[in-house]
């Protein structure tokens, strides 16, 4: 069960609880990041608050929402890809992110909380690379994921699906800047 | 060289682009050029031209040609971009 708040890089990750899911919903539905999901049906009320209640006690996969400011700008989690292993122990994890909130869809800002969230389980956890899975058609999340590090490893569904890999090192070397500028003093 | 001119070459050095394309409109991610890379070069060519160094908070709220004025005209009542 997550119960790990994380707080980094301007942002704070916290534990998606109950009174987040219509929010949650929201943005899922919202057509730009419909559009990017594998599964693009519109979520129901009770579809959300199912998928919640199946996925919050959890040991293979952590979610939270993004928390910038005390503004809730997106969500993003991390799933045990080996079979029967926790968010702790998998060796691969991969990890998902979306911003629902307009003005930081376009932002440095965007790379916050992948950035907080790798850091702790590259600390923490056993995580010895992340695997992203990502449309061909999505531009901007494979943009997004290279500026972090992921390389490209494979194509899958003739061409209309990439696997990225993101090492240690590559995620290390790829993020010292992006991390000098989200680590200096703020406002507050 | 005045301040406007200044602003007009960090971001054409910085994202690699011509200078007519530097209007106050121009906005982060909406042109290749400007993605989050271009976005690092382009902080820390204007603190090294302007002489300043920008928190967290304005390095996240940079994300125009005009909100860099703003931004930078907090730093210095000095710098003017008429």
């Amino acid at each position: 069960m997550n119960n790990t708040i994380v707080n980094r890089y301007q942002v704070t990750l916290l534990p998606i609880a109950l009174e987040h899911q219509p929010l949650l919903r929201r943005w899922r539905n919202g057509p730009d990041i419909k559009e990017c999901m594998f599964s693009n049906e519109t979520i129901s009320e009770a579809q959300q608050l199912t998928w919640f209640e199946r996925v919050k006690e959890r040991e293979n996969q952590w979610h939270w929402i993004v928390s910038y400011k005390g503004l809730f700008i997106g969500s993003t989690n991390i799933k045990a890809t080996e079979e029967g292993a926790s968010v702790h122990e998998s060796p691969e994890l991969e990890a998902g992110l979306y911003i629902g909130e307009g003005r930081y869809k376009n932002n440095i800002l965007a790379f916050a909380p992948t950035l907080a969230m790798y850091d702790y389980c590259f600390e923490q956890f056993n995580t010895q690379h992340f695997k992203a899975r990502v449309k061909a058609t999505n531009s901007a999340a494979i943009h997004y994921n290279q500026k972090l590090g992921y390389k490209t490893i494979r194509t899958e569904k003739q061409g209309s699906v990439l696997e990225m890999l993101l090492t240690y090192n590559d995620y290390q070397n790829s993020t010292k800047m992006l991390k000098q500028f989200l680590s200096r003093s703020s406002k507050k | 060289m005045e301040n406007k001119e200044k602003l007009t070459k960090a971001f054409t050095e910085s994202l690699g682009i011509e200078p007519q394309l530097v209007t106050d409109e121009l906005t982060y991610n909406t042109i290749p050029q400007w993605d989050s890379t271009a976005h690092m070069v382009l902080i820390a060519e204007l603190e090294n031209v302007f002489d300043v160094m920008l928190d967290t908070d304005d390095i996240i709220d940079l994300s125009s040609v005009a909100q860099a004025k703003i931004i930078l005209q907090k730093y210095d009542d000095n710098i003017e971009f008429a």
